[in-house]
This record gives C-alpha cells, sequence and structure tokens, in this order.
C-alpha cells in the first residue's frame, strides 16, 4: 500500500476522517511503520528500475573470461564477482523483482482462496463454517516446507518432454502456486472471524433493512471492513513467502533459470569461504526485504488498532 | 464436558488429522506421476522389463487406493518398507537422523525460552525505556533475519575468522576436542544450537513482551501490588503465566515443527539429522524415505498442535471444553 | 492487628483525632508524548480514624489516581510530581519500596472498581486470597484457606468453602466485587481505598455492596475513602466528603454541610444536577434536570485561574487570573473559591 492512495481513498466521499485517513494518521506517527515503508519502497523501486539501477546485465558472466571471478568488491564490481562471473550487485538487485513476483504472487493466490473460504464460513455459519474451518486445519498441520521441497523436485522431473515444459520459470511458477496454495489457512481464519463479527453488526442489519442484495453487503459492507486485519497478515505472509523461496533455492530446489537471493546463496554457498560477499549480499537483501515487510506489519497492526498504543 | 473426554476427542481428531494428510501427501504424490516413471526418468535406455521389475519390487501394481491401504496398514504397524538408496529400514534411519535433529532443536528451544522470559521481563517492566525499546529493535532485527542467513554469518566469523568452532558436522572424523566424545560433540553443537536460540528467541521475545506489557496493565496486577505481594511474586507468578497463554501457540508451532525446519538449518551446518536426510532423499527420489519422513514430521506437528490444546485447558480455567 | 485501631471513644471532642491519613499538597503528573498532564495537582484531604470519606468528582477529576497514589501504585507514565502523604504520622512518599510494600494489604488496602478484571483470571479465588496471607503473615496454606473461607462468609458468599476452588470466570459480577471486598480484609486493615466500588455492578447490587461495605466498615472501625462520581452514594456512606475538580478540591466538610449548605459554586451545581425524587421530569409539570454547561478543562494545558471559572455562573475577571486556594469558612468546612474569601495566587 502507497501513501498517497490511502487518504485519496477515504477523502473525496467522506466528510470525516474514514477508518483508512484515521489509520493513516495513526501510521504516520509510528516511527516502525515508517522505516518499514521505507524499506520496502526501496525494494518496490530497486525491482522497478533495474535496468537503469544494474550497472551489469544479469547474465553477464564477462569477468569469468577476463579470469575475474570471485573477485573481492572493486570500482568496477561494487560487490564483486561470484564463482560464476556474475555481478553480485547486479544479480541482487535483479533478485528484488524474483522476490516481490514470488510474495505477491502468492499472497494473491493466498488471499483470494482464504478470503472466499473463511468469508464463506463465517458469513453462512452453522455446518458450512464446521466443515470449512476443520478443512482449514488439515493444511495446517501439513509441513509446507518440506512437502514443497518434494513437490516441487517431483514435478520438475515429470514435466520433461511435456508442453508444459515451455512455460518460462515453470519452476518459479510452481513454488508460487504451492505458497499461495498453502498459506491461505492464517489468512481464511481471520477472513472467518471478521465476517462472523461484522455479518452480525448494525450496519449490515442496516443494509439487509433498506433492501441491499446480498451481494452488495458481502462486497460493499463486510469485505471493506474486514480489510485491515487481513492486510497485516497478507503484508507478514508477503515477507514470509519471500523467506520460503529464498530457501527452497537455497537448498537447491529452485528455479536455475531465475535470477533469484536463492539461486545465488545456492550456488555460492560452497566458496563462502573464498567469497563470503557472493553469499551475504543477495542475504543482505533478503533481511532487508524480510525486515521491511515485518516493520510495514507492525505499523498497520498499530494503525488499524488504536487501543493497542497509549 | 470433563477434561478427559476432551482430551480423548482431541486425540481422535488428531488422528483424523493425521489420516486426512496421509492421504493429501499420497495422493498429491501420486498425482505428480508414477513413482516408477519417475525413479526411472533420468536413466537413459531402461527397458519395458526393468519396469515391469522394479513395479513388482517395490509392489506398485495395484490400484493407487490398494497401494495406499497397503502403506497406511504398513505405517500403523511402524513399518516404513525400505530406503532405496541405502536399502536400510527407513524406520530405523529416521531414529538415528531423528535423534542428531532433536539433539541441537531440543536444546534451543529451552535455551530460548529460558532467555525470552528474562529479557521479556526486563523489558515489559521498563515499558518505554531505552531498555525496552532495544530489546523490541534487536528482536525485530532478529526475528526477521533468515535462520540461515544469521548460521552464514556466525561460521564467517567463529569458524573461518577465528577458526574457535567447527563450521560442519556433528562429530570430529578423527582426534576428537580434549579426547572426549561428550565434549566434541558439545563443541560441535554450539554454533547450530547459537543459531537456533538466536531465532526462537527473537520472536518469543517478540511475542512473550508485548503480550506481558498487556497484562501489566490489567487492573488484577494492580490489585496484586496493592496487595502487597512483592514484585517478584506479581511480575512472575501473575502477570507471566497470563501473559504465556497468546504464546502458548507459537511455542507449540515451534516444537511441532523442529523436524520441518530441519532441512536448512542442517545444510547451513552440514549437519546428519533428519533435515539433511530428507534433501538427500528428494535429490535421489528416495520414495520410501520421502513419505516416512514427510509423515514423521506431520505426526509431530499434529502432536505438537495437541499438546497445545492440552496446555491451554491447564493453564487457562476460562477455556471451556468442547 | 485491631489494637492499632483508635479506641471507640465518645464522639465529638474539641481537640479532633489525630487523623490516620492526611494528603498534602500530593501532585501527580502524567508525562505524555503531548506534554505533562496535571492529573493531581496540588490536593489536600485527610481521613480520621473509624470514618468514611467521600472524594467526589467527575471523571478526569483525579479522584481515582490520588488513590492510587496513596499507595504508590501510580501507573507509568504518571508520576508522583510532590506533595506529602502521612499514614499514622509518617510520610510514605519517603519510605524505602520494600517498607510500602509491608503496608500494602496489610494496613492500607484497596477495593477496586471493576470486578470483572480485578481478580487474576487464571487463579482460584483461593490461590489468590491465600497467597496474600501467606505472604504478609505467614499463615500455612490451611490457616490461610480458614481465613478465606471466613472472610468470604462475613462479606455474605454462600458455602465459602466451595468457592475456595472456584475461579474468578464462574462467579457473578456482585459475587466477584464480594471476593475483591474479602481480599482488602484480609489482613485487618485500618484503611481500605474504595476506588468506585459500585460503578461495574447492577443497580439493585450495588445497593447490597454499599450496605455490606458500611456494615463492615463499622464493624472493623477502620477508616475508609470512598471514590465516586455519584453524589448518592456519597451521600448514605461518608461522614465527611471532598469534592474535586479538574485535579484540584474544591470543598471539604462533613456531609451535612455539602448536602445542605454548599458553599463552592461547583458543588452546588454538581447537587443540582442530581435527579430528585421529588421533582417531575416528564409529563405536564415536568422541569429540565439541570445540567452543568461545558466540559471539564485539558488538564494538557490548563487555563489560568480556578479550574472551574469558564463553567461557573459567578466567574469574576480575576477568577480567570488567579488560582484559589483552600480557606477555612466553618468547622471542618473548607473552600477554595476567590467569591468565598479564598487567597488567590497566580497561576
Amino acid at each position: 500500500m502507497s501513501d498517497a492512495t490511502l487518504p485519496a481513498i477515504a477523502a473525496p466521499r467522506q466528510r470525516a476522517p474514514g477508518i483508512w485517513r484515521q489509520s493513516w494518521y495513526r501510521f504516520r506517527r509510528n516511527r516502525a511503520g515508517l522505516i518499514g515503508l521505507a524499506m520496502v519502497t526501496l525494494v518496490v523501486l530497486v525491482a522497478l528500475l533495474a535496468p537503469f539501477a544494474a550497472p551489469f546485465a544479469p547474465d553477464d558472466t564477462s569477468a569469468m573470461l577476463r579470469g575475474a571471478a570471485r573477485r573481492a568488491p572493486s570500482a568496477l564490481h561494487w560487490l564483486g564477482t561470484d564463482r560464476n562471473g556474475y555481478d553480485v550487485f547486479t544479480r541482487m538487485i535483479y533478485g528484488a523483482r524474483t522476490a516481490l513476483a514470488v510474495g505477491l504472487g502468492a499472497m494473491i493466490i493466498a488471499s483470494v482462496i482464504g478470503v472466499i473460504i473463511g468469508g464463506i464460513a463465517g458469513y453462512a455459519g452453522g455446518m458450512v463454517d464446521e466443515l470449512l474451518m476443520r478443512f482449514a486445519e488439515f493444511f495446517m498441520v501439513i509441513p509446507v516446507f518440506v512437502v514443497i521441497l518434494a513437490v516441487v523436485r517431483l514435478f520438475g522431473i515429470v514435466v520433461v518432454g511435456t508442453w508444459l515444459e515451455d512455460i518460462p520459470n515453470l519452476n518459479l511458477m510452481t513454488i508460487i502456486v504451492l505458497l499461495g496454495c498453502f498459506e491461505w489457512p492464517p489468512i481464511a481464519r481471520m477472513a472467518r472471524a471478521e465476517f462472523l463479527r461484522l455479518r452480525n453488526s448494525e450496519f449490515v442489519e442496516a443494509a439487509h433493512c433498506i433492501g441491499s442484495s446480498r451481494r452488495d453487503i458481502l462486497l460493499r459492507h463486510i469485505l471493506p471492513n474486514a480489510m485491515p486485519p487481513l492486510i497485516v497478515l497478507v503484508a507478514l505472509g508477503i515477507g514470509g513467502a519471500i523467506l520460503a523461496e529464498t530457501m527452497v533455492s537455497f537448498l537447491g530446489f529452485g528455479d536455475p533459470r531465475a535470477v533469484s537471493w536463492g539461486q545465488s546463496l545456492y550456488f555460492n554457498y560452497e566458496a563462502l569461504k573464498v567469497a563470503p560477499w557472493a553469499v551475504l549480499s543477495p542475504g543482505a537483501a533478503l533481511f532487508v526485504t524480510v525486515l521491511g515487510f515485518n516493520l510495514l506489519a507492525d505499523g498497520l497492526t498499530d494503525a488499524f488498532n488504536p487501543r493497542t498504543r497509549q | 464436558m470433563g477434561t478427559a473426554r476432551y482430551i480423548a476427542r482431541r486425540l481422535i481428531f488428531s488422528l483424523c488429522l493425521i489420516l486426512g494428510v496421509s492421504v493429501i501427501l499420497f495422493a498429491m504424490i501420486n498425482a505428480i506421476g508414477n513413482p516408477v516413471e519417475v525413479l526411472l526418468a533420468e536413466r537413459p535406455g531402461i527397458t519395458e522389463e526393468m519396469i515391469q521389475a522394479v513395479t513388482e519390487y517395490y509392489g506398485l501394481n495395484g490400484s493407487v487406493t490398494d497401494r495406499y491401504f497397503t502403506w497406511i496398514w504398513a505405517l500403523l504397524r511402524l513399518d516404513f518398507g525400505t530406503s532405496i538408496i541405502y536399502n536400510l529400514p527407513v524406520s530405523e534411519m529416521l531414529v538415528t537422523y531423528g535423534l542428531e535433529t532433536l539433539k541441537i532443536q531440543v536444546p534451543a528451544i529451552l535455551i530460548a525460552l529460558l532467555v525470552s522470559v528474562l529479557i521479556s521481563v526486563l523489558a515489559a517492566t521498563r515499558q518505554y525505556s531505552r531498555v525496552d525499546f532495544g530489546v523490541i529493535a534487536s528482536a525485530m532485527v532478529g526475528h526477521s533475519m533468515p535462520g540461515f542467513l544469521l548460521g552464514i554469518v556466525l561460521i564467517l566469523i567463529f569458524s573461518y575468522s577465528l577458526g574457535i568452532l567447527p563450521s560442519y558436522g556433528a562429530y570430529s572424523t578423527r582426534n576428537p576436542l580434549w579426547g572426549s566424545d561428550v565434549a566434541d560433540a558439545l563443541w560441535h553443537m554450539v554454533l547450530p544450537v547459537g543459531m537456533l536460540v538466536f531465532f526462537n528467541c527473537a520472536t518469543l521475545t517478540l511475542l512473550l513482551r508485548s503480550s506481558l506489557v498487556d497484562v501489566l496493565r490489567q487492573d488484577f496486577i494492580t490489585a496484586a501490588r496493592a496487595s502487597g505481594l512483592p514484585e517478584r511474586r506479581v511480575v512472575f507468578g501473575h502477570a507471566l503465566r497470563n501473559a504465556f497463554i497468546p504464546v502458548l501457540t507459537y511455542l507449540g508451532i515451534l516444537f511441532g515443527l523442529m523436524l520441518g525446519t530441519a532441512p536448512v538449518t542442517e545444510t547451513v551446518f552440514t549437519w546428519p539429522g533428519l533435515g539433511a536426510l530428507y534433501i538427500m532423499a528428494i535429490q535421489q527420489l528416495d520414495y520410501p524415505l520421502i513419505m516416512g519422513a514427510t509423515m514423521v514430521i506431520t505426526v509431530m506437528l499434529v502432536t505438537a498442535t495437541l499438546l497445545t490444546d492440552i496446555a491451554y485447558v491447564a493453564i487457562d480455567p476460562r477455556i471451556r471444553l468442547g | 492487628m485491631l489494637s492499632t485501631l483508635a479506641p471507640a471513644s465518645s464522639p465529638p471532642v474539641v481537640a479532633a483525632p489525630a487523623p490516620l491519613l492526611q494528603v498534602r499538597d500530593l501532585r501527580v503528573h502524567f508525562h505524555t508524548r503531548e506534554g505533562v498532564v496535571r492529573a493531581v495537582d496540588g490536593v489536600d484531604y485527610h481521613v480520621n480514624p473509624a470514618e468514611t470519606l467521600g472524594i467526589v468528582g467527575e471523571s478526569g477529576s483525579g479522584k481515582t489516581v490520588s488513590s492510587l497514589a496513596t499507595l504508590r501504585l501510580v501507573p507509568p507514565p504518571a508520576r508522583m510530581a510532590g506533595g506529602q502523604i502521612l499514614f499514622e504520622g509518617q510520610d510514605l512518599l519517603a519510605k524505602k519500596p520494600a517498607e510500602m510494600a509491608a503496608l500494602r494489604g496489610r494496613r492500607i488496602a484497596m477495593i477496586f472498581q471493576n470486578p470483572a478484571t480485578s481478580l487474576n483470571p487464571i487463579y482460584s479465588i483461593g490461590a489468590q486470597l491465600g497467597e496474600i496471607l501467606m505472604w504478609h503473615e505467614k499463615a500455612s496454606r490451611a490457616e490461610a484457606d480458614a481465613r478465606v473461607v471466613e472472610l468470604l462468609g462475613l462479606v455474605g458468599i454462600s458455602d465459602p468453602g466451595a468457592r475456595l476452588r472456584q475461579f474468578p470466570h464462574e462467579l457473578s459480577g456482585g459475587m466477584k466485587q464480594r471476593v475483591g471486598i474479602a481480599r482488602a480484609l484480609l489482613c485487618n486493615p485500618s484503611l481500605v481505598l474504595a476506588d468506585e466500588p459500585t460503578t461495574a455492578l447492577d443497580v439493585t447490587i450495588q445497593a447490597q455492596i454499599l450496605e455490606l461495605l458500611a456494615d463492615l466498615q463499622k464493624r472493623f472501625r477502620m477508616s475508609m475513602v470512598l471514590v465516586t462520581h455519584d453524589m448518592g452514594v456519597v451521600a448514605r456512606m461518608a461522614s465527611r466528603i471532598t469534592v474535586m475538580y479538574a485535579g484540584r478540591v474544591c470543598e471539604s466538610a462533613d456531609a451535612a454541610t455539602i448536602f445542605n449548605a454548599p458553599r463552592h459554586p461547583y458543588t452546588r451545581a454538581l447537587l443540582e444536577s442530581m435527579p430528585r425524587i421529588d421533582h417531575s421530569y416528564t409529563g405536564a409539570a415536568r422541569r429540565p434536570l439541570p445540567t452543568i454547561a461545558g466540559r471539564p478543562p485539558n488538564l494538557l494545558n490548563p487555563p489560568p485561574g480556578c479550574r472551574f471559572h469558564d463553567r461557573c455562573p459567578e466567574a469574576a475577571p480575576e477568577c480567570r487570573r488567579l488560582l484559589p486556594l483552600e480557606t477555612p469558612v466553618g468547622p471542618g468546612h473548607t473552600v477554595s473559591c476567590l467569591k468565598r474569601g479564598s487567597e488567590g495566587i497566580a497561576a
């Protein structure tokens, strides 16, 4: 969420500051949240401007030919070169694109599944609620990380020779889809709790009374009011998904064709002793990104929940 | 409903969860592709007979449902099959490697718990002070620091720069430290345990401190102080126990995912545990080992969830059983 | 313990008995991000042995904070900013933390406003009350249990033996408040601070609890500070009344004087805004219930002069400039109002 859009959404329609604008006022006073927002903005800008910001092309291994692989940071290669002759700084910058694609992709999938399942459970209640929430519990006890490792590996073998192989970055797509398909239960739980709470609220009752359609009530009255806690979960989830993809790649099950921080870590970990910069740089980028999203989520929690802070 | 009946009901539900997950896992693995074809995919020039032989050998003739029931029936008898690459009983391997994992994970969680309690009390009783701010900031940083990155930094410092701690393995191949196997094992544990303690501690402190701050603001804490109870008892007896309630869930996940998060830790430190074994099994497509390890990790997670539920009942009398 | 109380002697003596609690020029400041809030700003009152002092004021007048200050338990970001609190002649603010802790619960006890939140939800009644006895009196578990049962019976809880093992959430609101009262009386304190003890309760329960408190106060000859915003409550409970407004004392006198001959404009306005049973507020002969126009000042930047001046019907120009000091206007009757002859200081 960007600082510019928040007040703009609420401003034209309401005279009294709406929930979004009020939250923004509170968020602005939260130092941790602002630092998080700055870090996330930085990562987003770097990802968008990668071709302009990076000194080399992401697949440029010319240093290798010059015999300059695994060189320490210098004026030419700001963060050194790695064992394949890539410029570490360049790979770090392009990695931001992959990271954000993974984080956003996974959380969009998770949010859609989570809000639909949780929303239905909370709004319908009764047997449907019971069944859907038990279903969510199954997903909560699946050891996601190890399952993803196995599925990515097996899937990678099966697709060989099929049309699926032609999909660019298929491996990365698989990881994104799997993360999305496994990370929805917390969102579903929160959405259920919010829908349950809002379903019985007075303004929804009022909407019923003036004859609003069920679709209108769900999409225009309940969903917008259920958003704040969900946004916090999504912000946290983006950081979590980026971390998960990096670890999958670090263990060697990532997409060999993707320029990701996890791939850099995987390829260079063996050479940690000789060229630590090639490992530390993508690691630091990952750390800044995850910290940024965590701080942002923290600030949003306080902004949406004024009573937690004095 | 009585406590015993509640626990019995949760136990039955837990068994259902495990069965459910086993179905999902089995279906997923089989949906991806026939194990035999996957196994032989990377071997060029295989013949129809070879496929037949392997299928026969691993009992992969029957329908998917038949195979599922054969597998689950064997699991119930704790028969996990035989590893394809090591040719050893999977159950035996899981125990051997699992113990190596628990050896670093259990102490790490316990130490982290102790340390985070002390730090949280220190910070929460001095809310808004510099100490508190420092604790929040470093806990947030530690919580966002990927565990393996921390491990890498520790290796760079203590193994490569200072050269005082080993960077890989659980034992020295020869010449154990001070000639003692115990000392040698402990010496190898320092870095992986240190990394896990730091990581667990950061998250636990973050949760516990904020929960403790909330509880310390409650009326019953003022009431306990107004009754003249010493501060030590107010904080540790009255506040801490209440503050733990929201942290229990995370603690349960920490215990439950001990094995699930092991692959990363054990890759960083080349630790011969279940996580490293799992990575190996996936790389080598060792189906019995993959399925066995995944089920053990699942059972661990479900058990921890069950114990968390029971702990809630034990610690919080307000929970209505049902 | 009871021996420390003043003996039940003959009524009005010429020389007033030495007060059990004397609060002098108490100041409590909240240090917030926006600035310093003077929640209690130079408050004086005293409590005689075996009497009930009612402290009346609207929310935010500093009455609760000043009773917490008596126990030196003001919550951060509040800080004691000055004054004296003499208990049996000794300044509590000068005591060491350990000495102070030994007084809390044993000599000075407190009853809280909300019984739902002032009992620890995860300990049984017997455990949390017994703990206090075991700490202060070094009682054994069995002795503590026996004493707790005795007190639970005394505060009107049926089947007290069975309640020992019950948890707060299993009791009704009124029951919980009775437990809270029993907790305060465990060690026979000579002073009980009751902070709005009935506000959170149903009206029918309120009367029972007040009756119980009045009865216990007489029976144990203890002193009580009853903090409330409800004039009706002080009317039936207190022998003397102190009226507070915006962190300062307006008027102090015995109950009869406050109700029959109030001097301070705020006290008068407060009394007029009480609904009366002999007036009709509906129907043909109705008249509006008088209210005090305006709202209490922001204590972050209190207006100069008398705190009440912008709501006061009698305000004169000097009221905007000078802060009135408490001045005696009759026996045991003090008022802070320039129009009643108080001296004013520029502040």
